[in-house]
């Protein structure tokens, strides 16, 4: 089963991001882009085809520079940004498909705005989950930007900035569904979480190499995070001091996590170490005392882990739910390969 | 119905005749009909021929109806004879009857004749009578008065009597009190005190004053003597009615006794402190030996015996005292069982736990006899129950807590002591520690079984039950305690020891892996053995075995064991390669790779990591066994030649990448499916080394990846794999994925550099060969 069940696309270089396209309601679609220092880089638009069998490149689309960060608009599917780096600086802008790119014979990407007010390596851009919303967030290895974003003017205009604090290298980040003005950002010894209102820091996890995190969609106040060596961790983050469930994780390190925007407890996380691992971790908010005591004798009882996807041959760094068909995911190992998966027959299970 | 019904079934026995004669007498003499009224609608029957509305055209009809001919002939037969006998029948009837009319008129005869001559005779005796009569009378009357006077003089002398024992009564009463002849003294009192009530306060005031006076002596007397322990207790319970029936109030001198009998508890107790305080000191190892089972404990027994005594006679005494009785002997039980109790808190072994056992059953016996209503024997059977647990308990935890001892042992000790070989004598003290540890636990609760003590032969199979049970909760403890010791249950200070590098951090790290191979020993040695010796000894009897919940489920231990061995190896793996990491991740993010500057040595970070390395094997040589993997050892001459092939086709694969990077990445993916990266750890010293170093440089990969490089940074990680590369091979045995992860390192660096043109393998060399040199030195 492993393996088999996925639908593969080479992209031509290597890359380390994907993103679904939320705003596109008619198709799955997921967006990617290359990672080649030496190379003419390339942004894809991929579409599941219909019959779910078959993964169509939609636009092929040349980046000035290769792609570190890649996330699609959710209120439109034209839109996206991206981070990027020329090797020795970085920079961060939101594109724009440019419309009947079809029958364009190598169409180009129309830049909407920049957000080039970084100065250091620029992480990530996230865009606000929740809907049609004109903010964004930009965080590089120091601060964050809050933007308002014009689309019809081209404009993009820093609204707040906020120095992480001395010795906080920032590393990554996540909008937090539940609440528009929350926003936690990962560093190194830390998860730190802020209100975009008054750019002040509200909480903090102290845990050390958290790589990358992410919000649960259904449910406010966890939190999911990937360490480098000491696998997953599911935080209430009304009780920061000690995790709510513990997974294992991946051999080598856990890159990425993402919870599933459907189902509840579903976890995807890829790792290093070429495999993208699916679990079931449902947290109960009502046991919240004995929840790790639960959380204990649930681990013994059933294994998290719903299958192990180790059909690829590099790291595995780029990983993304579908919203439109919350059982496919789709995953981007270094080597430029997508493969995308349904987790039905996971699913079906329960 | 019914009552026909019975009639009929009352018939059977009967004859047809007798049975006509009887209804025939039956209505002659009876001639109310309406009693037995027949049924009208039972006309069919013929016996309804005797009822008096019988209908006999209806008759006729119905049996005209009913019956063929030949019935009808059958029947007209039977009833001509019937009507035949019937005649006869009235005949006789007829005849008799005249027959006792003759006699009747023969006898009223006879009485006629007879009464005539009796009229003279009855006036004569009247007579008679009458004169005997008032002769008495006459007789009466002049022996009146002199009767009169004889009774009243008798009544004078009765009382006169009287008075005069009431007078004599208190010389009386001292005589019974120079004899002590109490009871009759209490009887003539009590027999007294009806005239005292009556004309104490008048006439025989000074008797009344002196006999009370007496009666007060009697009562000290008998007091004393319900008190004196060296009456008779016959004696003393014949006391104690004496003054019940002299209306003292007997409840307050049950009370008084009560509390002598309760102040004589408390001295016993003060005698078993004593015998306790012995027990204790016969626990120390110097003074080991029997010396509380002679001694003390006969002392104790007299004590005992002679509470038991007491509390007979006290039983005696008053008979209606049991309850209070009764608490006072399980007050008594309660009190040994808590000393004992507080002996098992010290840590006793089995042989003085049991010691104390058999004094306090010995006891439960002794005051059982005398008191089986308070079946103590059950009382001290529950708080029997309820400390041997505790005792099997708390053993059990000593035994938890000296592995953990032997354990933190080496946690403290090891600056002093020579490191190299601090972890194995831990492993080996623990190892060591819990298989002695409960085999000599065994050893003491098969004390406990074969001891033919009454108390612990009803125990025997609570204790079976609790042993499972505890070896059971002890393994599973001991499952938590390593991971606490492990760190993996307290993350915070796990997260501290990482950042800071504390020195005490990596003994810490080696007790992981010391707990890890113990967990081995365990699954593989301890417990097996130890179910063993369960199922040897302490199986449960028959029945209750298997469906014994309690039962110890060695598989399922032993399954725990095996997977705490497994997450306790991967800890130590993760908990060293976390310290790489950070090695790892200091470096990269340091420099600024894009303008580094031409390497000119190997780094430092590959010494820190070569020695964390020796630290990993230094550690896994003391406590993982080897591997049963290929063994070739390394040879130099070997290692170099390897090495600088692998080199030429390291070239090779960099001078493609700069032409075309699909090609590249299309040859690397034909390699890496030959070589898998991350194999399943065993528990062994390769296994163990390999993952680590597999690990930590696939970590450096990622980092590398993160980068971006100038060639001469590309030049300097190149520098420093191929050190690292020389290294290895003299420290560990070189899989084919480790070799292909170091190259996986340079092609990741290669990828990340604008312009990745390799060292000159000669400059290459020499600078390696130069640090090879240096290391060297720096060994020496």
């Amino acid at each position: 089963m492993q393996g088999s069940s996925g639908i593969g696309y080479g992209l031509k270089y290597q890359g380390r991001c994907i993103s679904d396209v939320r705003a596109d309601t008619d198709h799955t679609s997921f967006i990617t882009g290359t990672l080649s220092l030496r190379e003419e880089n390339e942004v894809h638009l991929i579409r599941l085809s219909s019959s779910g069998t078959e993964l169509i490149c939609e636009g092929l689309f040349s980046h000035p520079n290769e792609i570190w960060d890649l996330a699609s608009c959710p209120f439109d599917q034209r839109i996206f940004s991206t981070v990027f780096s020329t090797g020795e600086s970085y920079g961060a802008a939101i594109w724009q498909i440019p419309e009947l790119y079809g029958q364009l014979n190598s169409p180009q990407l129309e830049r909407v705005a920049s957000l080039d007010a970084h100065v250091g390596k620029i992480n990530c851009v996230l865009w606000c989950p929740s809907g049609r919303h004109d903010k964004l967030i930009s965080i590089d290895d120091e601060n964050i930007f809050l933007w308002t974003l014009d689309c019809s003017k081209k404009a993009a205009q820093v609204q707040s900035k906020q120095s992480s604090g001395l010795l906080h290298y920032l590393s990554g980040g996540a909008w937090d569904p539940h609440d528009i003005n929350a926003v936690a950002t990962t560093c190194e010894s830390s998860v730190q979480f802020w209100d975009l209102r008054t750019m002040k820091k509200t909480n903090t996890i102290e845990r050390a190499h958290i790589r990358n995190a992410n919000y649960d969609m259904k449910k406010n106040h966890i939190l999911v995070t990937a360490e480098d060596e000491s696998g997953i961790h599911i935080w209430d983050l009304r009780k920061p001091k000690s995790p709510v469930r513990e997974l294992p994780g991946h051999t080598h390190w856990t890159w990425a996590v993402t919870c599933n925007p459907e189902y509840d407890g579903l976890i995807l996380s890829a790792g290093t170490d070429s495999t993208v691992n699916l679990w079931m971790a449902p947290t109960s908010a009502e046991d919240e005392a004995t929840s790790e005591s639960i959380a204990e004798s649930a681990t013994q009882q059933a294994d998290p882990l719903l299958n192990s996807y180790s059909d690829y041959e590099d790291s595995v760094y780029g990983l993304a739910w579908s919203n439109r068909e919350p059982w496919i995911f789709a995953s981007l190992s270094y080597d430029g390969r997508v493969v995308v998966e349904s987790v039905k027959p996971f699913l079906s299970r329960k | 119905m019914v009552e026909r019904e019975k009639t009929r079934t009352d018939d059977v026995p009967l004859d047809d005749k007798a049975k006509r004669m009887r209804d025939l007498l039956s209505s002659f003499y009876n001639p109310d009909h309406s009693s037995a009224p027949k049924p009208p609608s039972d006309y069919e029957n013929l016996d309804a021929i005797n009822s008096t509305s019988f209908d006999p055209d209806h008759y006729m009809n119905v049996l005209v109806q009913k019956s063929n001919l030949e019935g009808l002939l059958r029947r007209h037969v039977e009833m001509a004879a019937e009507i035949k006998n019937l005649d006869t029948d009235l005949q006789m009837l007829v005849y008799e009857n005249y027959n006792k009319f003759i006699s009747a008129t023969d006898a009223i005869k006879w009485m006629k004749s007879n009464i005539v001559g009796m009229q003279a005779d009855m006036e004569q005796l009247l007579d008679k009578i009458m004169s005997v009569q008032s002769r008495s009378d006459g007789v009466n009357t002049s022996l009146f008065e002199k009767r009169e006077h004889i009774e009243k003089l008798h009544r004078t002398r009765n009382l006169l009597r009287k008075v005069q024992f009431i007078y004599d009564l208190p010389a009386r009463l001292s005589k019974c009190i120079k004899s002590e002849a109490y009871a009759d003294a209490v009887k003539f009192y009590i027999g007294a005190m009806p005239i005292f009530k009556a004309y104490g306060d008048s006439s025989f005031q000074d008797c009344k004053g002196a006999s009370e006076e007496a009666i007060v002596t009697v009562v000290k007397n008998l007091q004393a003597k319900l008190f004196s322990d060296s009456e008779s207790i016959q004696a003393r319970a014949e006391a104690a009615v004496l003054l019940k029936q002299l209306d003292f109030p007997v409840h307050s001198l049950q009370a008084k006794l009560l509390e002598k009998l309760e102040q004589s508890l408390g001295d016993l107790q003060l005698k078993t402190v004593r015998i306790e305080n012995i027990l204790r000191e016969s626990n120390d190892p110097s003074k080991q030996g029997k010396p509380f089972e002679s001694i003390p404990s006969t002392g104790h027994e007299v004590s005992v015996h002679g509470f038991a005594e007491a509390i007979r006679a006290y039983r005696v005494i008053f008979p209606d005292s049991e309850s209070q009785l009764i608490k006072l002997a399980q007050n008594l039980v309660i009190k040994h069982f808590e000393m004992i109790k507080q002996c098992v808190k010290r840590r006793i072994s089995s042989a003085n736990f049991l010691g104390a056992l058999r004094t306090i059953w010995t006891d439960v016996l002794l005051m059982d006899e005398v008191l089986s209503e308070a079946s103590l024997a059950d009382f001290s059977l529950e708080a029997g129950q309820v400390t041997v647990k505790k005792y099997v308990a708390s053993t059990f935890t000593y035994l938890l807590q000296d592995i953990s001892d032997a354990l933190l042992k080496v946690k403290v000790s090891p600056k002093e002591e020579a490191e190299e070989h601090a972890l194995k004598l831990a492993l080996e003290a623990s190892k060591k520690a819990v298989l002695q540890g409960s085999m000599d636990l065994l050893l003491d609760f098969r004390q406990l079984l074969d001891d033919d003590l009454g108390l612990l032969v009803k125990l025997r199979e609570f204790i079976v039950d609790w042993v499972q049970k505890g070896f059971q909760d002890f393994f599973r403890a001991l499952d938590d305690r390593f991971l606490l010791l492990s760190g993996r249950k307290n993350p915070s200070s796990q997260d501290q020891g990482l950042s800071e590098g504390a020195p005490g951090e990596k003994v810490l790290v080696g007790i992981v892996l010391v707990l890890a191979q113990l967990s081995v020993f365990f699954e593989q040695t301890t417990i097996p053995r130890i179910s063993e010796e369960i199922a040897a000894s302490f199986s449960g009897d028959g029945a209750r075995g298997y469906e014994n919940e309690h039962a110890f489920a060695s598989g399922e231990i032993r399954q725990i064991f095996r997977s705490a061995a497994e997450k306790l190896l991967h800890h130590y793996i993760n908990m060293r390669t976390q310290r790489v990491s950070t090695l790892l991740r200091k470096r990269f993010t340091t420099p600024n790779w894009v303008k580094h500057k031409e390497p000119r040595e190997v780094h430092m970070f590959v010494d820190l990591f070569v020695q964390e390395l020796r630290a990993v094997q230094s550690e896994v040589k003391q406590i993982l066994p080897v591997g049963l993997m290929r063994k070739h050892h390394r040879s130099d001459s070997n290692g170099s030649t390897n090495s600088s092939r692998s080199n030429a086709l390291l070239d090779d694969r960099m001078t493609q990448k700069g032409r075309s990077q699909l090609l590249e990445t299309h040859l690397a993916k034909l390699f890496k499916q030959k070589v898998e990266i991350f194999t399943k750890v065993e528990s062994t010293q390769e296994s163990v080394e390999t993952t680590i170093v597999k690990l930590c440089l696939k970590s450096l990969q990622e980092f590398v990846r993160l980068k971006t490089f100038n060639r001469s940074g590309f030049q300097q990680i190149q520098l420093d794999v191929q050190f690292l590369r020389t290294i290895l091979r003299e420290i560990i045995e070189v899989e084919d994925a480790i070799d292909f992860l170091l190259d996986e390192v340079i092609v990741a660096a290669s990828e990340r550099c604008f312009d990745p043109v390799p060292l000159e393998p000669p400059i290459l060399d020499k600078l390696v060969q130069v640090k090879l040199a240096r290391s060297k030195e720096q060994s020496k």
